[in-house]
């Protein structure tokens, strides 16, 4: 029999939740602990889970509609099963009979999901304090307010301003006034770099996850089809061609990391144009490889050789740099192993690529020399969570750890 | 919950006392006189009594402009019958306060207090002297005139606010010194009832803290009632004997007489006779130093209302009272000054909030200010008020909202719209799409906004 799944009640206090997103539509087969949409209440956000294998027969609450806990918003079932009318009534009775409660998925404990949704609509800000705290890039939602529950007034932003003022003015103590210092202006592509980063951080709630991918078999195979891709092609096959690849067509599998965080809705790109992080003298710059997942491996290695190339002699036309859905940026050269990378925004995941490393690692019984590869990923969290960002990782793992896939 | 006393029966003092005692706190509230304070029994009230017999007494005989003969020379101020109005309004408004005392259990002991010990007042009253121990204390004493070193107050011609509003007979002729806001609501109140007034003010304005235009429409007006106005003019003489004053206006010697002399030169906060020395609170002849929750540098004593100095304005006085009381309360309270309304009810009334025009320009430089005048506003033209205009001061980085000043009209009651804007930290492109009703007065206030944006429609 069709099983009911319920907004589940979070909390006494609850009153009210919404669907964000559904996982599944109507129609779409699912095993019992599938995830099947996020919900939201006041406070948190959750996964609910299938509570039976089986179909999604009907989907009766949509996205971002709120209801109150107990209501029904979907049915599970089998292929073709006609739902009675018991069934379709049961939330006008509000006493369905055969409910199945949510089985629900923390994505972390309630309490840190309680301050990442804290939305810009959901702060309590007076306009002329918005508008002065946009003028200067502060995060609203860091600011503590003073005024009628909490809200934002105009003196708390100013406090925030003059306490970020006096911490930029305060001089370092003890210094050695026997020692010089040179002073380097912030210009050009310094300049921009610095705002553009700093207001990544600012704006954005970034988390950073790490995974090692063995990448001996990779290795292997590169070094067996380089110089055959190198004659027939003319490109040199780099360990970064693979890693891209692996990037591009993890990104198609888990498109809300392909996603921009635009006027506090969430934009997803079918399209993968990726950012390629390139260091130069003088600063650094992310020329975009548009349309990365209609490339074979050897298209995208050799558009990456040439947007690098174009960088590197400064002629990477603006067009060229801008519109990446996600970036790349690779620091293994300087044989860093994990490192945080910043977002490039509006993105919502770059990857950090660290410097491979042999180590002794079990096959089974057996202990193997292995190149093992450090991943770190940024992400936003305030587009998705944890696990979502660590499922995305791991596929480019899975790619990585099976080198022949990216072949196909 | 411990007891708490509050001394002083005013704004301050009787809304401390009720917010503590919904607290669930035992109050005792001690009270010299009456309650009501200042503001029942000496200010607001009755002067906003007297103000308004005068402003029915010039709109009668305006009766012919709106099609109704009458005998105007018959009408005539019932000098009796103004004061019987006034002291039945004062009377029922101190009612109503003994009633809210009693409504919140609250005990009222008549008397004077003064401070033994920091836990320990000594209460006296014609009879005896009785001590009261409390755990904590809202000291709400209020202010009294202040008068001039060369001119005590006589009470038959050297007179306070408090004489003015209860003389034996309209006087003939009045001299104010000091055109503040208490000047001004007397020059217009006698001015409308027939008495030839005079004032002397040593700032170059009317209304020192107002904007000089602002200032300038209600100098108009009360000139057009035959009131002597003299600015940055000093008092250098006052003589009882034959009710003469000599004063100083653009280095020439002006001698006036006058049936009575009103000294109106602001109010000196009540610390003296309170014992504040005796328990170390600190205070100066400014007023009594407190922090943000009203309270003194002794933490079981609070101090709100006029007596602590800064605004001295019953709306401010309550809102203190009330952080001081939900302070001692154990609630985390703090005054919040980020809009007060000053009203002044003369006629045509003034009311502002927020910077005037000269500290806009003194703190922001550029700003930008629309006005409008009530002479194109139908609803001011019908009832034949359309003297004044209504003045936003705007910065223009952020549109911020950041002053607001009437003269005109009610503009004591739509000065409400401002301090609703400033205190919400409004801006104009917000406002611009606010719907004014039509036909109002407040549609001036939307169309002054519209003009700072460059949208006036009616202008």
């Amino acid at each position: 029999m069709a099983a009911e799944v319920v907004m589940p009640k979070l909390g006494m206090a609850m009153k009210e939740g919404t669907v964000s997103t559904w996982n599944k539509k109507v129609g779409d087969s699912v095993s019992k602990g599938d995830m099947i949409a996020s919900i939201n209440s006041e406070k948190i956000e959750m996964e609910i889970e299938a509570p039976q294998d089986g179909v999604i027969l009907d989907i009766l609450v949509q996205e971002d509609v709120g209801v109150p806990p107990g209501t029904i918003i979907c049915y599970v079932g089998k292929p073709n099963e006609q739902l009675t009318e018991q069934n379709s009534s049961a939330n006008e009775l509000q006493a369905p009979k055969n409910e199945v409660a949510a089985t629900i998925s923390l994505e972390e404990p309630p309490a840190n999901a309680a301050s990442s949704k804290k939305s810009k609509e959901t702060v309590l800000i007076s306009p002329i304090a918005r508008k002065i705290a946009e003028s200067e890039n502060l995060n609203v939602e860091t600011i503590k307010g003073t005024g009628p529950k909490g809200r934002i007034t105009k003196a708390d932003v100013e406090k925030v301003l003059a306490e970020r003022a006096s911490e930029a003015s305060r001089p370092p103590a003890e210094i050695d006034k026997a020692i010089k210092k040179e002073t380097l202006p912030v210009a050009g592509m310094r300049k921009v770099i610095a705002s553009r980063m700093h207001n990544s951080l600012l704006n954005s709630a970034q988390l950073t996850i790490n995974m090692k991918a063995d990448v001996t078999d990779l290795l292997s195979l590169q070094r067996e089809i380089k110089d055959l891709i190198q004659q027939r092609h003319k490109v040199k096959i780099s360990l970064t061609d693979f890693i891209a690849r692996a990037v591009v067509l993890s990104l198609q599998e888990h498109k809300q990391m392909n996603s921009a965080y635009i006027d506090n809705e969430i934009h997803l790109y079918n399209h993968v144009h990726l950012g390629m992080a390139v260091a130069l003298e003088n600063g650094l710059v992310v020329p975009v490889v548009q349309h990365a997942e209609k490339m074979s491996l050897v298209e995208l290695a050799a558009e990456i050789k040439t947007r690098a190339a174009d960088a590197r002699q400064g002629q990477l036309s603006t067009d060229r740099m801008q519109g990446s859905t996600f970036t790349i940026t690779n620091l293994g050269a300087y044989g860093v192993e994990y490192f945080t990378p910043v977002l490039n925004p509006p993105e919502t995941g770059i990857l950090g690529v660290g410097a491979t490393e042999d180590v002794p690692m079990y096959k089974g019984d057996n202990l193997q020399r292995r190149n093992v590869l450090p991943l770190s990923l940024t992400f936003d969290h305030r587009v998705l969570d944890g696990a979502p960002a660590a499922n995305f990782l791991g596929t480019i793992k899975q790619y990585l750890e099976q080198p022949i896939l990216l072949l196909l | 919950m411990k007891p708490l006393v509050v001394i002083g029966g005013g704004p301050a003092g009787y809304v401390a006392a009720i917010t503590a005692a919904r607290q669930g706190k035992q109050v005792t509230l001690i009270e010299q006189k009456d309650l009501g304070g200042t503001c029942l029994n000496e200010g607001c009230m009755p002067t906003k009594s007297l103000l308004a017999s005068a402003e029915a007494y010039e709109k009668i005989k305006q009766a012919e402009q709106f099609g109704i003969n009458l005998p105007l020379e018959q009408v005539k101020i019932n000098w009796d019958g103004v004061q019987h109005h006034k002291t039945t309004i004062v009377k029922n408004l101190v009612k109503g306060i003994s009633y809210l005392m009693k409504k919140n259990s609250i005990k009222v002991i008549k008397g004077e207090a003064s401070f033994l010990t920091n836990h320990c007042l000594a209460v006296r009253n014609e009879n005896h002297v009785e001590e009261i121990e409390a755990e904590q204390f809202i000291i709400a004493a209020g202010s009294e005139p202040a008068s001039l070193p060369f001119a005590p107050f006589d009470g038959k011609w050297i007179i306070h606010s408090k004489q003015a509003m209860s003389l034996p007979a309209i006087p003939s002729s009045l001299l104010i010194v000091g055109g503040g806001v208490i000047g001004c609501e007397f020059a217009s109140i006698y001015s409308q009832m027939g008495t030839k007034v005079t004032i002397v003010e040593a700032a170059d304005q009317l209304l020192p803290g107002e904007d000089a235009d602002i200032a300038f429409t209600l100098q108009e007006e009360l000139e057009k009632k035959g009131v002597a106005i003299y600015t940055s003019s000093s008092l250098t003489e006052m003589q009882p004997k034959d009710k003469t004053a000599l004063f100083k206006h653009k280095e020439e010697l002006h001698e006036l007489q006058a049936e009575y002399a009103l000294i109106s030169i602001g109010r000196k906060p009540r610390v003296l006779g309170l014992g504040l020395e005796q328990v170390g609170v600190h205070f100066s002849k400014q007023g009594i130093d407190v922090n943000e929750h009203m309270q003194t540098n002794i933490p079981n004593i609070y101090a709100c209302g006029d007596v602590v100095g800064g605004i001295q304005l019953a709306h401010v006085a309550f809102h203190e009272g009330t952080v001081a009381a939900l302070h001692a309360c154990g609630k985390d309270k703090s005054v919040n000054y980020r809009a007060v309304p000053r009203c002044i009810y003369t006629h045509p009334e003034i009311a502002s909030v927020g910077m005037t025009e000269k500290q806009a320009r003194s703190e922001y430089g550029d700003i930008r200010v629309g006005e409008f005048s009530f002479t194109a506003n139908g609803k001011a033209m019908i009832a034949n008020e359309s003297v004044g205009k209504v003045k936003v001061i705007v910065e223009p980085q952020f549109n911020e909202i950041i002053g607001l000043s009437i003269v005109g009209s009610y503009a004591t009651e739509l000065i409400g719209q401002g301090t609703i804007m400033m205190h919400g930290e409004l801006t104009t492109d917000i406002m611009e799409d606010f719907i004014a009703a039509h036909p109002t007065l407040s549609e001036a206030i939307h169309e002054a906004l519209l003009q700072s944006a460059g949208q006036a429609v009616h202008s």
